[in-house]
């Protein structure tokens, strides 16, 4: 088992989240602070191991998360201890704390200017290339922010979170092809990442049923889609996500009945039969129930599911069995 | 044939704790030694700067496209594809465009990698000076007579390895002159050091060796080589593609996987 500490801070509920800054100070208290790099100590005390440093960032994140500044400054200056105050993590997690700390929009255009000045000496900090287009984001400059990452990932294409984060950006504005295209690019990266393509199916499904768009694209997108989920099914079994939308896609297609069905010549990805899509709908509607029926029990194997998923898994079930008692009568 | 008499030769027990206990000791000491003065001659890995971050990464970037197309519809990759041979082809990712078509430059007269030849001569250096001086500190003190026996037998052939420096022909091969003690500790202390020093250690010789027989993982940017002929090359990989994607008949086949 893994110690909550150590899990990437970002996947933490608020409430774990919550937990682990309340144990920074016994977990600052119980860590050493800086490691003697003298043989002797090291053969009494052991070497040093990246989870002590790893420790303190994510102690950090989460200290910001519930407002502990305190504790995160703290676990900071053992960082900057050890490893100077030109690392360029260092430098990140440093304009981290102090955009938590800032009082009000001059303060965070502040640490703005200062980052600017770091990327004039070195431009290619990306630690910090990055914390500034977060910042930019949170600000409201949503199209400050998308010029910088499109300049990020000009000279680093290989970079998937910078893509994801373009996607992000690209659908926070409803430019539903750029967001497809930059998801594109991570899956790129990550062939194999089911997440990423239930992401893209998502990213597809959110695009068909965009007001304004043409009935070849959106013929185009739900073809795409429904592939895009049972791909992220394949390669990860009982994925809530993928059977939610590939319920989600199969139902709106067997609603709009046969005559949608027929795709344009050109097009790359045929509509499988009526009957197919069917069984697939049966499929993920079997299977959603099953995960929430095990998941709301507790059973052991069935663990682990977020509840907001398990929720709305839940009310997709429910709106299906009242429409079909609906018919009945 | 008659049984060969076991040899029996008369050694004084002091033998033990003046040759074979600090021969070991300065050994263990010497690679500790090596460690920490490898660790300090040890250089920052250089910075690259932004133009050569973007020519290596525009490259791997072509890489992953032509490794994982199947992940993408067929216009997806199409677009991709045209896009990445057009730039490659015009040089649009090159450091310096001006550069194209020239011979590449000396690597010697190239600083940078000749940084990276003055740390692999310190490397060596660290090396073969403590060899070289314990080797002859072992031979002017400790030559000329055996001082253990090994409680195993052995063949013939370990006669030379083991007996190095005691010429008599017809010793058993199971004892051992100190020089050999020596060139046993060159080949067996990198447990120890592992124990003292974590296993990233540089205090043994011949776990380097091993290192730099092996595929050099980071020729492929390395100094000499024309960044020009590796794109032109990419292009011409990326455009014999024959594209399937791994989304044709996704629905088939889960439907056969998954049973409820």
């Amino acid at each position: 088992m893994v110690q909550p500490v150590l899990y990437p801070p970002t996947q933490l509920s608020p409430a774990a989240a919550l937990a682990l800054s309340q144990q920074a100070p016994s977990i600052l208290r119980s860590s050493p602070s800086t490691v003697s790099s003298s043989p002797f100590s090291a053969l009494f005390a052991g070497s040093e191991k990246p989870e002590l440093w790893l420790q303190y960032e994510n102690l950090i994140l989460s200290c910001l998360r519930t407002g502990d500044e305190q504790a995160a400054r703290q676990c900071l200056q053992r960082l900057v201890a050890r490893f100077g105050e030109d690392n360029e993590r260092v430098q990140a997690l440093r304009g981290l704390v102090k955009e938590a700390e800032a009082k009000n929009n001059s303060d965070l255009e502040g640490v703005l200017k200062e980052y600017d000045q770091i990327l004039s000496d070195n431009d290619t900090n990306i630690p910090i290339v990055k914390r500034r287009i977060a910042l930019l984001r949170s600000m409201g400059r949503i199209s400050d922010a998308t010029s910088a990452l499109v300049q990020l990932l000009e000279f680093s294409p290989t970079d998937a979170e910078a893509w994801s984060e373009l996607s992000d950006t690209y659908l926070s504005q409803g430019l539903y092809p750029q967001a497809i295209y930059a998801m594109e690019e991570v899956l790129v990266l990550a062939p194999n990442a089911w997440n990423i393509h239930a992401r893209l199916g998502e990213l597809q499904y959110m695009a068909a049923t965009a007001p304004g768009v043409t009935q070849g694209g959106y013929q185009k997108y739900m073809a795409e889609a429904i592939k895009r989920f049972s791909r992220s099914i394949e390669l990860c079994d009982d994925y809530l996500r993928g059977y939610y939308g590939l319920k989600l896609v199969s139902k709106k297609l067997l609603s709009d009945g046969a005559k949608a069905t027929k795709l344009p010549e050109d097009s790359e990805f045929s509509f499988p039969d009526t009957n197919t899509i069917e069984r697939l709908n049966e499929l993920a509607t079997a299977k959603l129930a099953e995960i929430v029926r095990h998941s709301t029990a507790h059973d052991r194997g069935w663990r682990g599911y977020n509840e907001a998923e398990i929720a709305a898994a839940q009310e997709l079930l429910s709106e299906d069995e009242s429409a079909s008692s609906a018919i009945k009568r | 044939m008659a049984q060969v008499p076991v040899q029996t030769i008369h050694r004084d027990p002091q033998l033990f704790y003046w040759i074979l206990f600090p021969i070991t000791i300065v050994m263990i000491l010497t690679g500790v030694l090596r460690h920490y003065a490898t660790v300090l001659m040890a250089s920052a890995p250089k910075k690259l700067d932004r133009k050569t971050m973007r020519e290596q990464r525009a490259l791997l970037h072509g890489i992953n496209v032509r490794g994982n197309y199947h992940v993408l519809s067929k216009p997806s990759f199409t677009a991709r594809r045209d896009a990445l041979i057009t730039a490659y082809e015009s040089g649009a990712y090159l450091k310096d465009p001006d550069a194209r078509g020239q011979p590449p430059p000396n690597p010697m007269s190239d600083p940078s990698a000749m940084e990276g030849m003055m740390g692999m001569m310190k490397n060596q250096m660290a090396m073969i000076i403590p060899n070289t001086l314990i080797m002859s500190w072992v031979n002017a003190f400790f030559s000329g007579y055996v001082i253990m026996k090994l409680p195993f037998p052995l063949t013939v052939k370990f006669k030379s390895m083991l007996q190095a420096g005691v010429a008599t022909k017809d010793m058993d091969p199971r004892w051992m002159s100190s020089i050999s003690w020596y060139f046993l500790c060159i080949f067996g202390l990198q447990s120890v050091f592992n124990f003292l020093l974590g296993s990233d250690n540089a205090a043994n010789q011949m776990a380097q060796q091993m290192t730099q027989m092996g595929p050099q993982a980071g020729q492929m940017f390395g100094p000499g080589i024309d960044p020009n002929k590796q794109f032109l090359a990419e292009a011409e990989n990326l455009a014999v593609i024959e594209h399937h994607s791994v989304l044709d008949g996704v629905e088939q086949r889960l439907l056969e996987a998954v049973k409820v």
